[in-house]
């Protein structure tokens, strides 16, 4: 039969190739003369779907009575935090095109570039998480599984890194004057990016009870 | 052309349609894994198990067989040839239509108890419920609790074992190397015990249990370090620490020796009922016992090199990676487990089957947590098969033999 990580792996490399669509998009939305944002929104809509339908391949061919080194639970729950990922890197697109103009305030931009960067190793570190997994269900050993558990724990430096950036900015967006307006996309725009490597960081839990013994 | 021509050419289709379909759903208890763990191709595995299925048929085959295999039907009904050969015809026939019904389903089942399930139909029908041998019958139906508990407990210590020595260390392909005459020789061990003690070439040798303990324990420490002088020229894979790359081979090793094992087994399935037609043809009596002569053992051997050939693939699938994806380490596993359950239960006296030992053996390595999936749902089904075999088989026999009988009273 065929395994159900090679799905998770699959799901995982789509998260990862969105990635580098997020990170253009945002950029170019600060940019003065943008004409590529809603392509590359679409692009990441686009790997959004995809990887949906990897999920679904995953949760509904799994015959009940398949035998795993993980519980098929666990197995579920880390996909779906691995699916928020993808999720919320695609509601940050979202809400930035609800409001594209006058859109990101040219003095926020460096602080918000700086926080969708911090998120970016979160989203690209899935993968490799991944893979380095399913090498450890194949040889149990002490030296691949210490490799995941710093992975795992690299995700968690990486969120608190975030999460201290988003601090910062909430702090220069509540204490600038900007119209209501502003503020409030502002605020809820920073509010999802953060919440990227908070799923990220779940995703890398998930993953720690699923390689413990 | 008298009846005993026709029966006897009929013999001739049957028996060889029989070997034809033992070739193809018992080719994947012995190449399955070695397929699913990608250590040769499907066509490798064909090439090779035909040859040695066909040398295991042809020259380790038994050369005696018994009149009314399996000692399932009481010999009473013997006393007339023509119930006893319509019989053996409509055995044959029911026992390979199930067979190959099943291998058309992509399910592996045991060949013999095809044949056995189709004796009790044709021993109803011919002498009513009294001349079954029920004792006899208890002890297959236990044999399908046994074969797969011995061989999940003992895939499932050698894969923990394997585990904790080899595959979990940092440097698993030194370590494979440092242990593989254990490896190796425990195959061995199994293997030459098994050669003297199941196939009927050793039983001529007649050796005793203690010398052949001895003799095992001989080729098993020389085997094993010669083996490990040629594994040591095993390329190391880029990784340069994996130890799969050693159980490849060892792997490949337990297989052809299943499959040489069962060819000098299995043939008796097909031939014997033919023998016992072909002899009394030539002679005009039957015995208990008769002898098979080589070109039967060889015509037997060619119909199950074919049947592997043409339809091997279907259930070697299924056991190979339908069930789950082994690794070289897990179907040497499964392999060792198998062939291990087969040597001790048959020394016991214990009916087995090698398809039912080879799915016990995946399933041991799966509760090992071995596996990145084991499909159970899939195991469930094959085992619902096991279980139908005997009482379809036997409906069918009653049905061709009353048809049989039928036929042969009109001409």
């Amino acid at each position: 039969m065929s395994s159900p990580f090679d799905g998770l792996q699959e799901h995982a490399e789509k998260v990862k190739e969105c990635a580098w669509a997020f990170q253009q998009a945002v950029e170019c939305h600060v940019e003065d003369r943008c004409k590529s944002f809603e392509e590359l929104r679409q692009e990441v809509i686009k790997l959004e779907r995809e990887a949906d339908i990897i999920k679904r391949r995953i949760r509904g061919h799994l015959p009940k009575g398949t035998m795993m080194p993980v519980d098929k639970f666990q197995l579920f729950m880390y996909l779906r935090e691995q699916d928020a990922v993808l999720d919320a890197v695609e509601d940050v697109l979202d809400w930035i095109s609800y409001r594209v103009k006058p859109g990101i305030p040219a003095e926020l931009s460096k602080d918000i570039f700086l926080f969708v960067d911090s998120t970016i190793d979160p989203i690209e570190e899935l993968s490799k998480m991944v893979a380095e997994a399913r090498k450890y269900f194949d040889s149990f050993s002490d030296k691949q599984r210490e490799v995941v558990k710093e992975i795992i724990r690299n995700l968690r430096r990486l969120e608190h890194e975030a999460d201290k950036i988003e601090h910062m900015l909430k702090q220069k967006i509540f204490n600038m004057e900007m119209d209501p307006v502003t503020v409030f996309h502002m605020i809820r725009l920073t509010e999802i990016i953060g919440s990227i490597s908070d799923h990220a960081e779940n995703a890398g839990d998930m993953m720690r009870a699923m390689i413990a013994r | 052309m008298s009846t005993e021509y026709i029966i006897l050419i009929a013999g001739f289709v049957f028996g060889f349609y029989m070997a034809w379909n033992i070739g193809a759903n018992d080719v994947a208890n012995s190449m399955a894994s070695s397929v699913g763990a990608k250590a040769i191709t499907v066509r490798q595995a064909i090439v090779i198990a035909s040859i040695l299925n066909l040398i295991g048929a042809a020259f380790i085959g038994s050369h005696v067989t018994d009149t009314i295999r399996k000692g399932i039907v009481s010999n009473e009904i013997l006393n007339d040839p023509h119930i006893a050969f319509v019989g053996a015809l409509a055995a044959l026939l029911s026992a390979a239509l199930w067979v190959s019904f099943a291998t058309w389903k992509s399910m592996p089942i045991s060949t013999t108890h095809s044949i056995v399930g189709a004796m009790i139909g044709f021993g109803i029908i011919a002498g009513g419920f009294k001349a079954i041998l029920w004792g006899k019958l208890t002890s297959v139906i236990l044999s399908w609790i046994i074969s797969p508990a011995f061989s999940i407990v003992i895939s499932f210590i050698m894969f923990s074992i394997i585990k904790r020595l080899i595959i979990s260390r940092n440097n698993s392909f030194d370590r494979a190397l440092k242990l593989s005459p254990f490896f190796v020789g425990i195959s061995i061990f199994i293997v030459v015990l098994s050669f003297l003690f199941k196939t009927p070439l050793g039983k001529t040798l007649s050796i005793g249990t203690p010398m052949a303990v001895l003799v095992s324990a001989f080729f098993a420490v020389l085997i094993g370090y010669i083996a490990k002088f040629f594994l040591k020229r095993v390329k190391r894979n880029i990784d340069g620490d994996n130890g799969e790359d050693v159980f490849r081979y060892i792997q490949v090793g337990t297989a052809c020796y299943v499959a040489l094992a069962q060819g000098a087994n299995d043939v008796a399935n097909a031939i014997a009922p033919l023998a016992v037609i072909y002899f009394f043809v030539k002679t005009g009596t039957v015995g208990d016992q008769v002898p098979v002569p080589f070109f039967l053992l060889l015509f037997g051997g060619v119909g199950i090199a074919l049947g592997i050939t043409m339809a091997g693939r279907r259930v070697m699938e299924t056991l190979g990676t339908k069930i789950t994806h082994l690794s070289n380490s897990r179907g040497f596993c499964v392999e060792f487990g198998a062939a291990t359950t087969v040597l001790i239960a048959s020394k016991l006296g214990l009916p087995v089957s090698t398809t039912h030992a080879a799915v016990g053996g995946v399933l041991g390595v799966g509760m090992a947590r071995g596996m990145e999936a084991l499909n159970l749902r899939l195991v469930y089904e094959i085992v619902l098969y096991w279980l139908l075999t005997l009482p379809a088989a036997a409906l069918t026999c009653m049905g061709i033999y009353s048809m049989l009988q039928f036929i042969l009273q009109r001409m």
